[in-house]
């Protein structure tokens, strides 16, 4: 009688200990990680919000320095971008006039006159480059001529006020949409997204083309732009799209980014950064509308898993699901915007509007 | 596939008697009194024949009853080649042969160049079911010869291919010049030809996408095998059949009383006039495809027999020249 249990000295290292360890060790780690970057939500729960500040208080030139000194995106950590951010909301946003006569984007692209293939640049009997299949060249004949527009149809500085509408997350119950459609101009992305698609969507517009032609319904009057000349295979899909209107007697204009415009563009961002096997529709756009507008505002161009809350949002705002990793440098493009809102470039909406 | 032949070489050589011998019987018996209500035992004969062979009723187009999803379908035009019905394909089938069967009075058009200046426009529109071939123009300076009604018309792939760039750029065109056919079915053959899908499906996209009057009907490889084959034992040797004996067997197999126009595929009428091969257009076949003239004889024989009655002569006199005033 009274023998001990043998192993109850032996357990010290045991699963349960060891169990408790990890979780002790857990809880301090998360302590120290809300210790270290948690502070700016604590500073910001202190502070006292009165309204937005002015542009040019010192308190903005401050914020909006935090933004500009954040030279690469791995500089910060991403939660630490996202409270600059969030702290610069709010200031009130103006344009800077100066600053955006000095970015050098005019001299890199020439929207007003490069962004589509007219007739004016791309004469018959052209061999136009592919934008990516280098080798690839498309000679311009008699019939692929005539569906270009004579001339571009707008020039620089046309419009006062431009919205150029990403399909981020982040405008789902944003009530975004009367902000957006007040504007001069609207740029919409998702029917590039329509031609990629196509191929498996509407099986290259050689079937049936009424579903297509009912999906281009939605955006009325809108111009189409189509990337035709970017690779050999949109090339034929892209041609179609314009006879499937004409031959639907649609109103809707069929344009076809110029390829070289694409080269430029893509050219121009490498320089600022943005590495990516190719820049994205989004991206051309802001760049053309920079060129065509006076004012440019971005809304739904945030393309992070979270928004600036750190609440975490759907890839899209229609869908969720998640692009090809590797094919677009998203987060660096978005950065570029910030930089350039900071700057008075352009405005990017994040928040939600009034 | 189209029709018509490599008749002018063999025209020289070989038809010369045969054309001879018809135009002997022409002379002897008026042709276009064609003995329809001659009693003669060959004729049930001969249909009953064709109905036991190839049941144009049931398998002339493909339908959701002949063609169960799934079914395996060899192609008739290619050599061991075929294609499974899947989902898509299937829903584009009719339920059933969307005929009143049997069809009372039916026209057959051919586009041979002996219609030209026959007149037979109305004798064409009075039968109740006309049936054409390969998209024949019908506008209104052909309409006193050919007759302005279609219920069926037959669209080879090829000329889709030819005239419509295969459907894949602007469509418009296409539907524009079948509007002509008013409410009448396209008969293609989908399921011939490997390269013949394609351009045969789309056409019944493009219909359908437009929201046009004619429809679609796919002919049945089965039916168009067995066909050639009956063809084949009664001394035809082709590569294939043309499109107008293949409508003339389904008309025989679905109407009560058949009468052919514009079958003559040599280049002098009876009179010995020299004609264009088309009542359109002088544009010869590729030659060796089609053996026309074998075609017509076999033809010519049901006539004789009283099957069908073919018109070769002019319906009307032509105009005789008013002396002037």
């Amino acid at each position: 009688m009274g023998y001990t249990d043998p192993s109850s000295s032996r357990d010290l290292l045991g699963n349960r200990t060891l169990f408790f360890i990890f979780i002790c060790a857990f809880a301090v780690v998360t302590l120290l990680q809300q210790i270290l970057y948690g502070r700016n939500y604590l500073k910001r729960y202190f502070e006292f919000y009165e309204g937005p500040l002015e542009y040019n208080s010192t308190k903005c030139l401050e914020l909006r320095q935090d933004i500009i000194e954040v030279k690469v995106l791995s500089m910060v950590k991403q939660t630490e971008l996202f409270d600059r951010w969030k702290s610069l909301q709010m200031c009130k946003w103006e344009m800077n006039v100066t600053e955006a006569n000095l970015s050098t984007l005019s001299r890199c692209c020439n929207a007003p006159s490069f962004l589509f293939t007219t007739q004016k640049n791309t004469p018959l009997g052209t061999k136009l480059k592919y934008e990516v299949d280098t080798s690839g060249i498309f000679h311009i004949n008699q019939e692929i001529f005539k569906m270009f527009p004579k001339d571009m149809p707008y020039h620089r500085s046309q419009f006062k006020r431009c919205a150029v509408v990403g399909n981020g997350g982040i405008l789902k119950n944003s009530r975004c949409g009367r902000e957006i459609d007040s504007a001069d101009f609207v740029f919409r992305c998702n029917l590039y997204r329509v031609t990629t698609d196509a191929p498996q969507r509407f099986h290259k517009l050689e079937k049936w083309r009424k579903p297509f032609y009912d999906v281009l319904q939605v955006y009325e009057n809108a111009s189409v732009l189509l990337p035709a000349f970017y690779n050999t295979r949109n090339t034929d899909v892209s041609i179609r799209v314009k006879y499937v209107l004409d031959d639907f007697e649609s109103q809707q204009a069929v344009y076809y980014f110029h390829p070289q415009y694409l080269i430029n563009v893509s050219r121009y961002w490498l320089g600022q950064g943005v590495r990516a096997k190719r820049v994205s529709t989004g991206l051309i756009l802001v760049t053309a509308a920079l060129e065509l507008c006076e004012e440019v505002h971005l809304f739904g161009f945030w393309a992070f898993p979270m928004n600036p809350s750190g609440i975490f949002i759907t890839h899209h705002y229609y869908d969720n699901v998640k692009p090809r990793p590797g094919f677009h440098a998203m987060p660096s493009e978005i950065f570029n915007f910030l930089h350039m809102h900071s700057k008075g470039i352009l405005r990017v909406h994040t928040g939600t509007c009034s | 596939m189209y029709l018509g032949s490599n008749f002018q070489s063999f025209f020289c050589m070989c038809w010369r008697p045969v054309f001879l011998l018809i135009k002997m019987g022409c002379i002897g018996q008026r042709c276009d009194k064609a003995p329809i209500n001659t009693v003669n035992s060959f004729v049930p004969f001969s249909r009953k024949l064709l109905e036991e062979c190839c049941d144009p009723g049931q398998l002339f187009a493909m339908t959701k009853m002949n063609s169960p999803m799934g079914k395996n379908l060899w192609f008739d035009g290619e050599f061991l080649y075929s294609v499974t019905i899947d989902n898509a394909t299937y829903s584009l089938f009719p339920q059933a042969t969307p005929f009143q069967l049997p069809l009372k009075k039916c026209s057959v058009v051919g586009n041979g160049g002996i219609l030209k200046k026959s007149g037979c426009g109305k004798q064409i529109d009075q039968a109740d079911f006309v049936m054409r071939c390969n998209l024949p123009p019908l506008s209104s300076e052909y309409s006193k010869d050919v007759g302005s009604k279609t219920q069926l018309v037959t669209a080879n792939p090829s000329i889709i291919q030819k005239r419509f760039q295969n459907l894949l750029w602007s469509r418009k065109a296409f539907v524009d010049s079948v509007k002509v056919y008013n409410h009448s079915y396209i008969y293609m053959p989908a399921f011939s030809m490997k390269t013949g899908t394609g351009p045969s499906l789309r056409v019944y996209y493009t219909l359908a996408d437009f929201g046009a009057k004619q429809e679609v009907l796919f002919a049945n490889p089965n039916f168009l095998r067995d066909i050639s084959k009956f063809w084949k034992s009664k001394g035809i040797h082709a590569k294939r059949l043309s499109t107008g004996l293949f409508l003339v067997s389904a008309a025989l197999g679905l109407c009560e009383e058949v009468t052919i126009y514009g079958f003559w595929p040599f280049s002098v009428d009876l009179h010995g006039k020299f004609i264009s091969h088309h009542y359109y257009d002088n544009v010869l076949p590729d030659s060796g495809f089609h053996a026309m003239p074998e075609e017509f004889l076999q033809l010519w024989f049901l006539h004789k027999s009283g099957v069908l009655r073919m018109q070769l002569e002019p319906c009307e006199d032509p105009p005789l020249i008013q002396p002037s005033a």
